[in-house]
C-alpha cells in the first residue's frame, strides 16, 4: 500500500514542479517513479483504510487497479515520446492527469472517486482547450457542463446511500448486503449509477463525448479515450460490486453499444468516428460488468485503452499532417508509420486474432449466455463494418516521422499475444474461425450498406441535458422499481 | 423540522437549477443554474448531518449529541470543487465571447453547423 | 422541449423526494471525538479533513490548483483589443486599505492557525489573504503591485506549497505521524496555496479592468 501511495505522491509532485521548471525531465521522472512503485506493489495488496477507522479511504491493489496502472503508464510513455518538443504546460498537466487516474484506479471509496472524477474532467477541459481552437473549446465546455450535471446527481445519490448505510467504502457497502427494495437506497444507487454513467459517456447520456474526443488535440484524444473514460468504467465496476445493479448495466450496455455503432457507421469525420467507437466499445465493458464477467470487462477496458490510443494517435497524425478531417480525402496521403498504426489498431478493434481485441472479446463471450453472445457478434459485425471505411487509408505514401506510435503498436501486439496465450486454452479453434468470419461478414455488410444514408438525429446542447436528465430518471426509476 | 425544511429547499434548488440550465439560452445563466443545482446537492449533505438538538461537531461545545461530522467534511470538499468548475467554465465562456461575440447557445450551435464563419 | 424538460425535472424531483423521505430519521453516528483527540484536534471536521480523509483533501487542493492553471492558460488565450482605462485612484480606497490590511492579514492567520480547534482552516484563511492582496492592489495600483512581486518566486511558492502538502500527506498517512503541529502546518500551507492562487486570478482580472 505504501509503495502505491508514495508512487502517486511522487507522480503528482513531479507534475506540479513541472509547472515551474524542466517539465519534460520531471515527467520522465514521474513515469519512472510510477513504474518502480508499480513493480513494488504489482502482486497486489488487500484493502487498507488510509487514515484508519471509521471514515478512512479504502484503497486496494486489485486486478482493476493493476490493469489501469499498466494502461496509464504505457499511455504516458507514448505521449512523452510523441511530444518531445513541447515546453508548455502540456507535460505537467498530463502528468497530474495520469497521477489522478492512477489514484482513481486504486480507490474503493465513493466520495474519493467523486473528487477524482471531477479532477479528471477539469484537467480534460484544460487539455482539450489547449489547442486554442474555438470548436475544441466549445466541445470541451459542453463536456464539462454535462459531466458536472452527472456529478451533481452522483453527489446527491452519495448522500442518500451514506444516510442509509453510514459508510462510503465499496467493500463495507457490499458487506451490508444492500437491499434495493428500500426506496431511499434504491434512489441513491440509481443516482450514483446515472451520474457515473453520464460522466463515462454512456450513450443517450453522452452524445457529446465523441465531439469532445474528436475535436481535442491529438495527444489529448489519446488520453481521453485511452484512460479518462476508463476511470468512469472503474467507477461503474465499483458500483456494480457494491450493489446488485447488473440488469441495469446490461440494458445500458446494449443501448450504448448499438447506439454508438449506429452513429459510427455513417460518421465521416475520422476522429469523431473514433470517438463514436469509444462509446460503442463501452457497450462491451458494460455488458461484461452486467453479466458479472469482471475479468473480461477489465481485459477489454485495458485492450481498448491501448488500441484506441493507437488509433487516435495515428488518426490525429494523419489529420494534422494532411489538414483534412474527413476520411475519404485522407486516402493516399498517409505515411507508412501512420498507415501501419491505423491498420494494426483497426484489426485489433475488429477482433482479429491474435491482436489485443481478440483475446478480450473471446474472454467476454466465453462465459456468456447464448443471447449475450449474439449481442457480442452483432456488435463485432457492426464494428468491423464501420472500420471497413478505413481500408482505403491503408495505402501508405512514403515513410514519415514515427513519434510514439511504435510503443502502442508493440503494446497492442504484446497484450494480444499474451492475452491469447493466457486465455487460449479457453478459446477453442472455433473462436478463431468465428472472429475471422465476423470480420469478413462485417466487410460484406459495409459493402451492402454503402448506399444507405439515413439521417440520425443530432442533438443540441439543451436537448443533451434534457435527454440526459430523462435517461437518469429512467435509470433511477428502473432501480427504484426493482426491475432487477 | 429545520432538517426537513432544508431538505425540501435542497430538492427545490436542484429542480430550479436544472430548469435554468435547460431553458436559458445564455451560457452564463446556464452555468449559474448548474451551480445552483450543485448547491442543492451540497445543502442536502448538510441537512443529512443534522439531528434534533445537535451541536456542532467540536469537542467541548456544550452537551447533547454531536452532528454527523463526515458530511460536513465532504461538503467542504464539494464546495471547492463546484467553485473550481464554475471558475474554469466561466473562463472558457469568456474565451468564446471574445472569439464569437455571443454567449447564446443556439447561435453557437448554428455557427457550429455552418463551420464557424467569421463573426 | 420545455414540456419534456418539465417532465424530466418533475420526475427527478419526485424521485429525490421519495429517496429523501426514507433517509430520516438517521441512525446514531459516532461523534468522532476520540478521533479528533487522536489527531490532535478539537474540531472533529478538521480532524477528518486534515487527518482521516487527507487523501481526499489532497485531490481537492489539486482541483483548486489545476483550476488556477486552467484560468491562467485560458485568460492567456484571449485577445486584448481595447486599450485599458487607468484605475481611478481614490483617497477613500487608500485610507481604508491602510486601516484594513493589517487586521485582515492577522485575522486570516488566526483563522488558519486555529482551524483545528474551532471553525476555520486553510481555505477560508487563503480566501481572506487573497482578498487582502486584491485590496492592496486596488489601493496601490495593480501595475505597481505586480511589478513589486517577483512572478517566478510566486510560482515557486504556489507549487512548492502543494509539494510540501504532498510530503506532509506522506508523513501523516504512510509514516503515521500525528499531532496538532502537523494540522497547523497543513492549514498554513493550504492557506498559502489558496491565497496565491486567488491572487493570480484576481490580479489577472484586475489588470484587465474586468474588460475580459
Amino acid at each position: 500500500m505504501a509503495a502505491a501511495l508514495s508512487g502517486i505522491l511522487a507522480y503528482l509532485g513531479c507534475g506540479l514542479l513541472g509547472f515551474v521548471r524542466a517539465p519534460r525531465v520531471l515527467s520522465l521522472l514521474a513515469l519512472l517513479g510510477g513504474a518502480i512503485s508499480f513493480a513494488l506493489w504489482a502482486p497486489g495488496f488487500p484493502e487498507v483504510l488510509v487514515g484508519g477507522l471509521p471514515w478512512g479511504i479504502a484503497v486496494a491493489g486489485d486486478p482493476w487497479a493493476m490493469g489501469m496502472w499498466g494502461l496509464g503508464l504505457v499511455l504516458h510513455a507514448t505521449i512523452l515520446l510523441h511530444t518531445r518538443g513541447r515546453r508548455d504546460a502540456f507535460q505537467p498537466l498530463t502528468t497530474v492527469l495520469i497521477g489522478a487516474c492512477l489514484a482513481a484506479a486504486l480507490s474503493r471509496d465513493l466520495f474519493n472517486l467523486y473528487v477524482l472524477l471531477d479532477l479528471t474532467s477539469l484537467l480534460a477541459l484544460v487539455l482539450i482547450a489547449s489547442g486554442r481552437r474555438v470548436r475544441a473549446v466549445w466541445a470541451g465546455l459542453q463536456y464539462l457542463v454535462l459531466a458536472e450535471v452527472g456529478l451533481t446527481l452522483y453527489l446527491f445519490g452519495l448522500g442518500l446511500v451514506y444516510g442509509r448505510l453510514g459508510t462510503l467504502s465499496v467493500t463495507a457497502l457490499a458487506g451490508q448486503g444492500p437491499n434495493l427494495s428500500d426506496p431511499a437506497l434504491a434512489v441513491g444507487v440509481g443516482l450514483l449509477l446515472a451520474g457515473a454513467a453520464v460522466k463515462t459517456g454512456v450513450f443517450l447520456l453522452g452524445l457529446w463525448l465523441p465531439q469532445a474526443h474528436g475535436q481535442a488535440p491529438t495527444e489529448v484524444s489519446v488520453l481521453l479515450s485511452g484512460i479518462v473514460v476508463k476511470i468512469g468504467v472503474v467507477t461503474l465496476a465499483r458500483l456494480s460490486e457494491a450493489f446488485p445493479v447488473g440488469t441495469v448495466l446490461l440494458l445500458l450496455g446494449i443501448l450504448t453499444g448499438f447506439g454508438g455503432l449506429a452513429y459510427a457507421l455513417w460518421e465521416k469525420d475520422l476522429k469523431v468516428f473514433l470517438g463514436f467507437h469509444t462509446v460503442s466499445q463501452l457497450g462491451y465493458m458494460l455488458i461484461g460488468l452486467g453479466l458479472g464477467a469482471g475479468t473480461g470487462a477489465l481485459l477489454y477496458a485495458v485492450a481498448h485503452g491501448l488500441f484506441k490510443g493507437l488509433l487516435f494517435l495515428a488518426a490525429g497524425e494523419a489529420v494534422d499532417r494532411v489538414g483534412r478531417r474527413e476520411i475519404a480525402p485522407l486516402a493516399g496521403h498517409l505515411s507508412a508509420s501512420v498507415a501501419i498504426g491505423l491498420g494494426v489498431g483497426a484489426c485489433a478493434i475488429a477482433g482479429l486474432p491474435p491482436l489485443a481485441g481478440f483475446a478480450a472479446k473471446g474472454l467476454l463471450a466465453h462465459g456468456a449466455p447464448a443471447w449475450a453472445r449474439g449481442v457480442f457478434y452483432a456488435l463485432g459485425l457492426g464494428t468491423a463494418a464501420s472500420f471497413a471505411k478505413l481500408v482505403p487509408l491503408f495505402r501508405p505514401r512514403g515513410p514519415g516521422p514515427v513519434g510514439g506510435l511504435p510503443v502502442l503498436v508493440a503494446a497492442v501486439v504484446a497484450f494480444g499475444l499474451g492475452g491469447t496465450l493466457l486465455v487460449g486454452g479457453l478459446l477453442s479453434r472455433r473462436a478463431w474461425g468465428e472472429a475471422i468470419m465476423v470480420v469478413g461478414l462485417g466487410y460484406g455488410l459495409y459493402l451492402g450498406l454503402r448506399r444507405v444514408r439515413p439521417r440520425l438525429p443530432r442533438w443540441g446542447f439543451d436537448w443533451s441535458v434534457v435527454s440526459l436528465l430523462l435517461a437518469s430518471v429512467g435509470v433511477v426509476g428502473l432501480v427504484a422499481l426493482g426491475w432487477l | 423540522m429545520e432538517g426537513l425544511a432544508a431538505v425540501a429547499l435542497a430538492i427545490a434548488l436542484v429542480g430550479i437549477g436544472f430548469w435554468t440550465l435547460i431553458v436559458r439560452r445564455n451560457l452564463i445563466w446556464k452555468l449559474l443554474g448548474l451551480n445552483v443545482a450543485a448547491g442543492g446537492a451540497i445543502l442536502f449533505l448538510v441537512a443529512l448531518a443534522h439531528r434534533p438538538g445537535a451541536r456542532p461537531p467540536i469537542v467541548g461545545l456544550g452537551p447533547g449529541p454531536s452532528a454527523d461530522p463526515l458530511p460536513h467534511a465532504l461538503v467542504l470538499t464539494a464546495i471547492v470543487i463546484d467553485f473550481a468548475t464554475l471558475a474554469l467554465a466561466l473562463v472558457y465562456v469568456v474565451f468564446l465571447t471574445e472569439h464569437r461575440h455571443t454567449q447564446d447557445v443556439r447561435r453557437l450551435e448554428r455557427d457550429e453547423e455552418r463551420g464557424w464563419p467569421q463573426p | 422541449m420545455k414540456a419534456l424538460a418539465a417532465v424530466a425535472l418533475l420526475g427527478l424531483v419526485a424521485l429525490l423526494a421519495l429517496g429523501v423521505s426514507g433517509v430520516f430519521p438517521r441512525p446514531a453516528v459516532p461523534s468522532g471525538e476520540d478521533i479528533a483527540a487522536a489527531w490532535g484536534a478539537e474540531n472533529v471536521v478538521a480532524a477528518i479533513i486534515l487527518g482521516v480523509r487527507l487523501w481526499d483533501t489532497l485531490f481537492e487542493i489539486l482541483v483548486y490548483a489545476m483550476t488556477m492553471v486552467g484560468v491562467k492558460l485560458g485568460l492567456r488565450l484571449l485577445r486584448w483589443e481595447r486599450p485599458l482605462p487607468p484605475v481611478a485612484e481614490t483617497p477613500l480606497l487608500r485610507r481604508s486599505a491602510d486601516l484594513l490590511l493589517g487586521p485582515i492579514v492577522v485575522f486570516a492567520l488566526y483563522v488558519a492557525v486555529s482551524g483545528h480547534l474551532g471553525p476555520g482552516g486553510g481555505f477560508p484563511a487563503g480566501a481572506l489573504l487573497g482578498t487582502a492582496l486584491l485590496l492592496l492592489a486596488l489601493a496601490k495600483g495593480v501595475e505597481r503591485l505586480s511589478a513589486e512581486i517577483h512572478e517566478p518566486t510566486l510560482e515557486w511558492a504556489e507549487y512548492g506549497a502543494i509539494v510540501a502538502i504532498l510530503a506532509l500527506t506522506g508523513a501523516l498517512l504512510l509514516v503515521g505521524r500525528r499531532g496538532s503541529a502537523h494540522l497547523i502546518a497543513a492549514n498554513l500551507l493550504i492557506a498559502l496555496e489558496v491565497a496565491i492562487g486567488a491572487w493570480v486570478v484576481l490580479h489577472r482580472f484586475a489588470s484587465s479592468r474586468g474588460e475580459v
